[in-house]
């Protein structure tokens, strides 16, 4: 019946997305055109003008694939489950669980495409095409010692994508829990949704802060400078945050649903 | 057998507000029941509880002997009162989707009726009219070889020269054995059909009868005796 599920949900969810994906790629194809040919250097100024604009539709089209994305799985969480398609999701034979895997995992795995492509053509956009791998290493190398590790291991590297990976289903789930909260209000059902939102995301940052002071205090007693483990802070917290968020949707799915 | 819906001290409150007061209600099989009553009587929450899109606050109700759940889904087959059905998809998608999440859809028998309606399988929902949606949502129910159909408001939608059809389409198309639960406030449309009636106010069964003994005893008609019953 999962199986099933993720069918559905990838059908209804792809003709969206895979057009806002082929825009980031389209328009990454363009803007490296641009900058590889220098279309700036030049003394036209209709050629600049037109360089310009490649460049600013580029930045554009990744703000439109980033929010769209983002707007359109919210969306399709909040009709699919809570709106009219509800009754049909509802009455179906199959376990409360097997539906929130469906949605978060589908949805996981585009926000995961869109990073992906997202990263890769900002790779391509500022770097040279044979310099791309070494220069995603360097990458990789970068982000696992800001992340913590005082040296970079397969072991830290992997670490550090699977707490990734994590904070990506804590994120989807932290929006799946706050929209079922808000369907315990009778009225304002989204206005609510976004007002647990932001109270989550308060609570998170001073949680957050709260750590970030503990470890400043831990650094100045041991005299030894380090930024936090934090793909240990991220990859716990994160499991911690998807355990949370995933047992409220589940309990309002479950026991407080309230369709109108 | 015992009944296919029992209700034991039913109730459900929203805050301080009773939807439903302790009801006792038997549901037999194989029979054709009119739940009837006003708006806001409790007949949309008594029939979200029965398919498990509410849990009641108190008491208990037992579809088939069994407490609301994945093993009652696939024992009863209902229709909503709104449109569920996806506007990008084609109807034969739709069709294909009861198929994959319902081992009782009988495939032949919904293509079979949407021909007999001139709905194209390969049409997008979007593109339908809202009549021709509930249709469709109607053929897709009562595809199933259910033991429960609840049909919430049915022919509501539709023109009148459709509701004779569908519920032509209702009659000849359910499993002889099942119980069909049917709200409405179309009564005189559907007076012919129903062997009992049950009706409900302010969250309270106030009668449980057969069809054909209202008539009988108060000689009127079944929608003829709604009205001096519920009249404000």
């Amino acid at each position: 019946m999962l199986a099933k599920l993720m069918k559905y949900e990838w059908k209804a969810t792809w003709k969206l997305l895979i057009p806002i994906n082929l825009l980031i790629v389209v328009m990454t194809f363009f803007a490296c055109i641009t900058v590889r040919i220098d279309f700036f250097n030049t003394d036209n100024d209709g050629i600049i003008f037109s360089a310009v604009m490649i460049i600013l539709t580029y930045v554009a089209s990744m703000f439109v694939a980033m929010i769209g994305t983002a707007v359109f799985l919210v969306y399709r969480f909040y009709t699919s489950v809570y709106g009219d398609q509800g009754y049909l999701l509802h009455t179906l034979p199959v376990d409360k669980h097997y539906i929130i895997f469906a949605k978060v995992l589908v949805s996981g795995a585009w926000v995961l495409i869109s990073s992906i492509l997202m990263n890769t053509s900002i790779l391509f956009l500022f770097n040279e095409e044979e310099d791309i791998f070494s220069r995603f290493m360097d990458n990789m190398n970068v982000m696992v010692e800001w992340a913590g590790s005082k040296e970079v291991t397969g072991f830290a590297v992997v670490m550090t994508l699977i707490a990734f990976l994590v904070e990506i289903l804590a994120r989807v789930l932290k929006i799946t829990a706050c929209i079922s909260l808000g369907q315990l209000s009778s009225n304002h059902k989204l206005l609510m949704a976004f007002a647990f939102y932001f109270a989550i995301y308060i609570v998170q940052q001073i949680v957050n802060g709260f750590y970030y002071a503990l470890l400043g205090y831990i650094n100045k007693m041991t005299g030894e400078w380090y930024y936090g483990k934090s793909w240990e802070y991220s990859l716990i917290s994160g499991l911690i945050y998807v355990v949370v968020f995933y047992v409220v949707t589940w309990y309002v799915m479950e026991r407080k649903l309230n369709l109108d | 057998m015992a009944p296919i819906v029992q209700c034991m001290g039913l109730t459900k409150t929203y805050g301080g507000k009773i939807a439903l007061n302790q009801i006792y209600l038997n549901l037999e099989r194989g029979r054709i029941i009119g739940l009837l009553g006003p708006n806001g009587s409790g007949k949309t929450t008594l029939i979200k509880i029965m398919n498990g899109l509410l849990n009641p606050t108190a008491g208990d109700i037992f579809i088939d002997g069994l407490r609301p759940g994945i093993d009652t889904k696939y024992r009863i087959s209902y229709l909503p009162e709104r449109t569920y059905l996806q506007p990008g998809m084609k109807v034969m998608e739709m069709v294909q989707y009861f198929q994959d999440f319902y081992p009782d859809f009988r495939v032949d028998r919904a293509y079979d009726m949407l021909a007999r309606l001139q709905i194209q399988p390969y049409e997008r929902l979007k593109n339908l009219s809202k009549g021709t949606k509930e249709k469709v949502q109607l053929i897709l129910v009562m595809s199933r070889e259910a033991d429960l159909y609840i049909l919430d408001e049915p022919i509501a939608g539709v023109d009148p020269a459709s509701r004779d059809y569908i519920l032509h389409t209702i009659v000849q198309n359910y499993n002889r054995n099942a119980t069909i639960l049917l709200s409405t406030h179309l009564i005189s449309d559907v007076e012919n059909i129903l062997d009992e009636v049950v009706f409900i106010r302010y969250g309270n069964i106030i009668l449980q009868a057969g069809a054909e003994q209202i008539r009988k005893n108060e000689g009127k008609s079944v929608d003829r005796f709604f009205r001096e019953v519920f009249a404000c």
